[in-house]
């Protein structure tokens, strides 16, 4: 779901690098605040896993393909949506500049689709649905699901608004092909939330058993 | 588990997939790509044809709706190392996950909340 430059008006995309900024900031104070020094190791190999991992791309129908994003599976395994934000940013930043994947002057609308919107939604989605169901697995799948979907629609938005998609076969689309690339990233949410809590049920930031 | 061995494991995983990836990924166009070269008729929408032509001529065709032509020379464009073949890919990924690593501990570390 990465953006090239070429999608989006360098006026518009420089309105996303602000917004994204804003959200850039308050990730970095969540950290001074909430980032214990102790969970820097953690972060990083979040961080290198994540970009491991997006490049694994998982082929779907209509000659299609999708890889996960992972914010939702950093927010809730840190327990913060900003855990979301921080790590995306770093890794669409490498990603942009030494691998072109994603544009340079749409980085800011990458960062809010995939870290913001990722972060935000995982992590939310994640509790909300955890007051409804107590496992906390299925919750996770949910929250990751709904991730990349509502990423992929703010998405189609956006590119609507650059006058790249027309706004319905933009939403149907892109909508259709994330419903199922959002499989993707449910399901590996919610084995990679298994394999951490298994190994280390401490390291959560809110611990399973306990509702978040 | 102590932390020490979490960690290790943990980029012993992310390094296997970082080998693994360029064996076991799809090279189809990804969401955001198929949507476009489908709404730009390079591809159909549930199909896999993909018309290079059509899809190269798509590509000068949104940077005359958006005029955005910004363009940058990455280090290893699409995971790849120029010259190089699938070793290139591996390589890359290798790279990228480990840069990624000492990158993001490095920003976390001076960011993060001091124990005391």
């Amino acid at each position: 779901m990465h953006i090239p430059d070429a999608f989006i008006p360098i006026g518009q995309a420089l309105v996303y690098w602000v917004i994204a900024l804003i959200f850039v900031a308050l990730a970095l104070r969540w950290a001074r605040r909430s980032m214990g020094e102790e969970k820097v190791p953690l972060v990083a190999v979040l961080a290198a896993g994540i970009f491991a991992i997006q490049a694994l791309n998982v082929p779907i129908p209509g000659g299609t393909s999708g890889h996960m994003v992972g914010a939702a599976l950093a927010a809730i395994v840190l327990g913060s949506p900003y855990a979301g934000v921080f790590i995306l940013t770093l890794v669409l930043l490498v990603q942009g500049v030494i691998f072109g994947d994603g544009g340079i002057t749409v980085m800011g609308a990458n960062i809010i689709n995939m870290g913001v919107i990722g972060g935000f939604i995982g992590y939310y989605g994640y509790t909300a649905v955890r007051r409804l169901i107590s496992n906390a697995y299925a919750a996770a799948f949910i929250a990751g699901w709904a991730s990349l979907f509502i990423s992929a629609i703010l998405c189609a938005v956006e590119l609507a608004i650059a006058g790249t998609f027309p706004l319905t076969v933009g939403l149907t689309m892109m909508g259709a092909y994330h419903a199922i690339i959002g499989l993707i990233e449910g399901g590996i949410t919610a084995v990679a939330l298994y394999l951490i809590a298994s190994a280390r049920p401490d390291i959560l930031e809110h611990p399973l058993g306990v509702g978040a | 588990m102590e932390a020490k061995r979490f960690v290790i494991i943990g980029i012993a995983v992310a390094l296997v997939i970082a080998i693994a990836a360029p064996f076991l990924a799809s090279s189809n166009p990804d969401g955001l790509e198929s949507a476009f070269f489908s709404m730009y008729g390079a591809k159909p929408f549930m199909g896999s044809d993909l018309d290079e032509e059509a899809a190269a001529a798509a590509e000068e065709e949104v940077v005359a709706v958006t005029g955005n032509d910004f363009s940058h020379e990455p280090l290893m464009p699409d995971y790849s190392i120029p010259g190089m073949d699938k070793a290139g890919e591996v390589l890359a990924i290798v790279i990228g996950t480990l840069l990624m690593l000492g990158l993001v501990f490095a920003v976390a570390k001076v960011s993060a909340r001091p124990d005391n």
